[in-house]
């Protein structure tokens, strides 16, 4: 038999103390497409960045075609055969398809007409081959996100890559064009190319590639083929057993059996068909509703890129909804600015912490009030008031454990946990009655994360509504009384904390919605192809 | 960046061993400018150790001098310090040396046609000033808050529209019918012109450009509004998710910046050319971005800086005249200098 066309063996990788890929197999023949699946930060892209040359690995073997090789850039990766066409496209807008394929080739700066009239001959040839029409001579700023997908795939068949790696390919893409790639990869598999698939929709991966592989956690899980498995049993892979917070040694007893009831009998947010464009112009939420009340923790779940981001930002006033309308305690602030949203009570931990939670060449002590430095105590229209504002500051470290050398240490010297808690004790400390966290625990380690859900609880005990927006399981199952599924910019699923289950949760983040009734595992493709 | 550069509430953590390096430093690279521009005088045929006399005597030697160079740092200055604000908080006003003209005009037309007593009327033309500079700019801010169009282009831009407006209205409505069709408007009443300081030949104007060093100092470092300014030039978003409208605040530091180029304009009419004409700037709203850029967007350091340019300015122009050097020269041995400084600050900066 002959040799796979990769073959990786025990790679390891950490990052700073986390370990992101703790000793995976991972095996690729010609002619096959295989679906890479796990949650966010599973390790599904860093394994293949480990492939792509682009990270090197502290131990573990790479063998090309039997041989033993090592991948130190990416142009090794692709002298190897092996191209990779990234979630977020490499591409030069200004310049046009062919352009972009000579960049990066040696001598491609100086593009002589001649080149490119030859480089645009072969570029029609391969297009027309596999299907992947795109016009050679287009810019690329004109072309749509699939044109410019076809351009990556492209370049990478170029360079005669006979190992594709496409990181979720179809999650910026629309359904028909979903429905026009699916096709082509297969028809480029049968020509003998590898086909590396990451994504997180499940009926992609069952309905379109010959073996699949789970990570989870930096771990290998599983290699199966889809033949052998089905989406219950993928997602029970992918997302694991329940990680209960009593494991991870937090005393929080959120997981009463009934969930929470709602201390305020009006909503304290209520989101009526809420509708908004994404950066790239493509409508990113679809009627999205749902009603939030004081004392109670409703969790928005869902892969990232199915339109949080999008509607954390609507909720903050960042960006303005095509249509719909969104209520804080009972006042239409659906066109107000984020400061009259704060004004009747709401606060936010940003999903982007840097960008949007911290100023990092800021202090500690400005960070820890910068929202309420005009307000007494800390000031007056005419003079803030440094006593009162390093008094509270000391006061905030202290109450929500920030570790910090002094109080006039640059934010952005702290560790993302402390930079964190800073995020979190201004919100907190401001008297809301509605908080918005996104991905709150991003990138914490445990200790970090039971501190945040501890404090959390206890605003949800002090009255305070919680909006959750989530990527993680074991989160959304710790706290949520009530959970949401956002699936390509839209709630497919919401339950109640009894209802809770992670296998159901996981399926519709992947986009498969059992219908009420029906035995668990019996899905209901939600989109078709 | 150090917590003592960029911290608001708390003193900064002095430290004055770095604070004695930074001083060599800078001791060096004036030694060092001194050194190259003395070259180049050299080059040029002259006498490097007289031109450089003259240097000083034409800018410290008289009262004549020190008012000289008072009067040309002072459209600086005012200008300087309200760059210095707006790029503190990422707002890139290139525009000033069309508010400068713009206020000019407004104050100028005050000054010229309406009646009444001089010291109303000066006061009522330098708030005119203020508007005129401030609405100009604002133009630009709106633009930019509302519309996200860039700022460095459409102030560049509105410097040409500025400046050509004020040449037309300067020239045929409000022009001198004896100065033919020189651009030149006619002479302001004499009473509506600032009285000049006994023994310094310059005028009062001078003190209105010193009095706003301590204002912007105040505004910058001690008020919320300081404080709001330095978060949105640190981080934008941040500072919108924490509740500064950070649209207004866009407007209201173009409003600003414009407003203090226009202050400029008028007092550079009723302190120094006496009637609105093209003598009233020597670019000082493009020289004004290289005092706040060197000024490192501190009111101190915009005073310091803006006497450092008038210094060269203002010496060089003796230095020519004194050794029958080419003017070039001296624009090359202000570069040196300036270039010097920068430097030298980098070092500093390093050392600490």
């Amino acid at each position: 038999m002959k040799p796979p066309v990769v073959a990786m063996r025990g790679i390891v990788k950490r990052f700073e103390g986390v370990t992101a890929l703790d000793g995976v197999d991972f095996e690729l023949r010609g002619g096959e497409i295989h679906g890479l699946l796990g949650e966010n930060g599973a390790g599904k892209t860093t394994l293949m960045n480990v492939l792509y040359g682009l990270q090197e690995p502290e131990a573990g073997t790479i063998e090309v075609d039997g041989r033993p090789v090592r991948l130190r850039s990416s142009q090794d990766a692709i002298a190897h055969g092996i191209g990779m066409v990234h979630q977020h496209f490499m591409l030069v807008p200004t310049l046009t398809v062919a352009e972009n394929m000579l960049l990066g080739e040696r001598g491609g700066l100086l593009v002589r007409r001649r080149r490119l009239r030859a480089a645009a001959e072969r570029i029609r040839e391969r297009a027309e081959r596999y299907g992947l029409e795109v016009n050679p001579d287009a810019r690329v700023w004109q072309l749509s996100v699939g044109e410019q997908q076809r351009v990556e795939i492209l370049r990478a068949l170029y360079r005669d890559a006979r190992v594709l790696i496409l990181d979720e390919p179809t999650a910026s893409l629309t359904p028909p064009e979903t429905e026009q790639l699916l096709p082509r990869l297969r028809a480029l598999a049968d020509e003998g190319a590898a086909i590396v698939f990451i994504t997180h929709h499940l009926e992609e991966v069952l309905a379109w590639t010959d073996r699949i592989t789970v990570l989870r956690h930096g771990k290998l899980v599983e290699t199966v083929r889809p033949q052998e498995t089905s989406a219950v049993a993928l997602a029970r892979s992918m997302v694991g057993r329940d990680v209960t917070l009593k494991e991870l040694g937090v005393e929080v007893s959120t997981a009463d059996e009934t969930g929470h009831a709602p201390t305020s009998d009006a909503p304290l947010l209520a989101v009526r068909g809420l509708e908004c464009r994404g950066d790239l112009g493509v409508t990113a939420l679809h009627g999205v509703e749902f009603a939030l009340y004081g004392g109670e923790i409703v969790a928005i779940a869902g892969v990232e890129g199915n339109g949080q981001a999008e509607l954390e930002e609507v909720l903050c006033g960042l960006r303005p909804p095509t249509a719909g309308t969104v209520a804080i305690a009972g006042r239409d602030v659906t066109h107000e600015p984020t400061a009259a949203r704060l004004a009747r009570g709401l606060g936010i931990v940003p999903s982007d912490r840097y960008r949007r939670g911290v100023i990092r060449a800021l202090p500690v002590a400005e960070n820890l009030v910068f929202d309420r430095i005009g307000e007494l105590p800390f000031g007056t229209p005419f003079r803030v008031r440094r006593k009162a504002v390093a008094s509270r500051a000391r006061e905030l470290v202290d109450r929500f454990s920030i570790r910090v050398s002094r109080l006039d240490q640059l934010a952005g010297t702290l560790s993302g946990g402390n930079a964190q808690r800073i995020v979190l004790a201004r919100a907190l400390s401001r008297g809301v009655r509605l908080l918005l966290a996104a991905q709150p625990t991003r990138g914490l380690d445990v200790g970090g994360m039971e501190f945040v859900w501890a404090r959390l609880d206890e605003a949800r005990r002090a009255g305070v509504g919680i909006l959750l927006v989530s990527t993680d399981l074991d989160e959304v199952m710790a706290l949520a009384d009530r959970c949401c599924v956002l699936y390509r910019g839209r709630i497919v699923a919401s339950w109640s904390r009894r209802e809770l289950d992670r296998e159901r949760i996981g399926l519709a983040m992947g986009g498969v919605v059992e219908a009420p009734g029906r035995p668990a595992g019996a899905g209901e493709v939600l989109t078709r192809r | 960046m150090t917590a003592a550069e960029t911290g608001f509430v708390l003193p900064g953590v002095s430290r004055r061993g770095a604070q004695a390096r930074t001083l060599l430093v800078s001791a060096a690279g004036v030694v060092l400018a001194f050194l190259v521009g003395g070259l180049l005088v050299l080059v040029a045929g002259g006498r490097p150790v007289a031109a450089f006399r003259s240097m000083f005597s034409g800018t410290l030697g008289s009262g004549f001098a020190i008012g000289e160079l008072l009067v040309t740092a002072a459209p600086l200055l005012l200008i300087g310090l309200g760059l210095a604000l707006a790029f503190r908080g990422r707002v890139y006003n290139i525009g000033a040396e069309g508010q400068l003209f713009v206020g000019a005009l407004a104050g100028g037309t005050v000054a010229l046609e309406l009646g009444g007593p001089g010291p109303l009327l000066i006061a009522l033309a330098m708030v005119a000033g203020i508007a005129g500079g401030a609405l100009w700019a604002s133009v630009v801010g709106v633009l930019r808050a509302r519309f996200r169009v860039n700022e460095v282009i459409s102030s560049l831009l509105m410097n040409y529209v500025g400046i050509f407006g004020f040449d037309y209205v300067v020239r045929k409505p409000l022009g001198d019918p004896a100065a033919g069709n020189a651009l030149a408007s006619r002479q302001l009443p004499d009473e509506t012109m600032l009285p000049s300081i006994p023994h310094l030949f310059a005028h009062v104007g001078i003190f209105v450009a010193l009095g706003a060093v301590p204002v912007v100092w105040y505004a910058m470092r001690v008020t919320p509004f300081g404080f709001r300014v330095r978060m949105m030039g640190l981080n934008p978003e941040a500072t919108q998710v924490a509740g500064v409208d950070t649209r207004r605040l866009i407007v209201v530091l173009m409003a600003v910046s414009g407003g203090l180029a226009g202050l400029a304009g008028v007092i550079q009419v009723v302190g120094v050319e006496g009637r609105m004409d093209g003598g009233i700037s020597a670019s000082y709203g493009f020289t004004a971005i290289v005092v706040a850029l060197l000024g490192r967007l501190t009111a101190p350091g915009v005073l310091a800086a803006a006497l450092l340019i008038a210094f060269l300015n203002v010496g060089g122009q003796a230095m020519s005249v004194d050794n029958g050097l080419p003017y070039s020269i001296v624009l090359a041995i202000e570069g040196v200098f300036v270039l010097f400084v920068l430097i030298a600050d980098r070092f500093a900066r390093a050392a600490r």
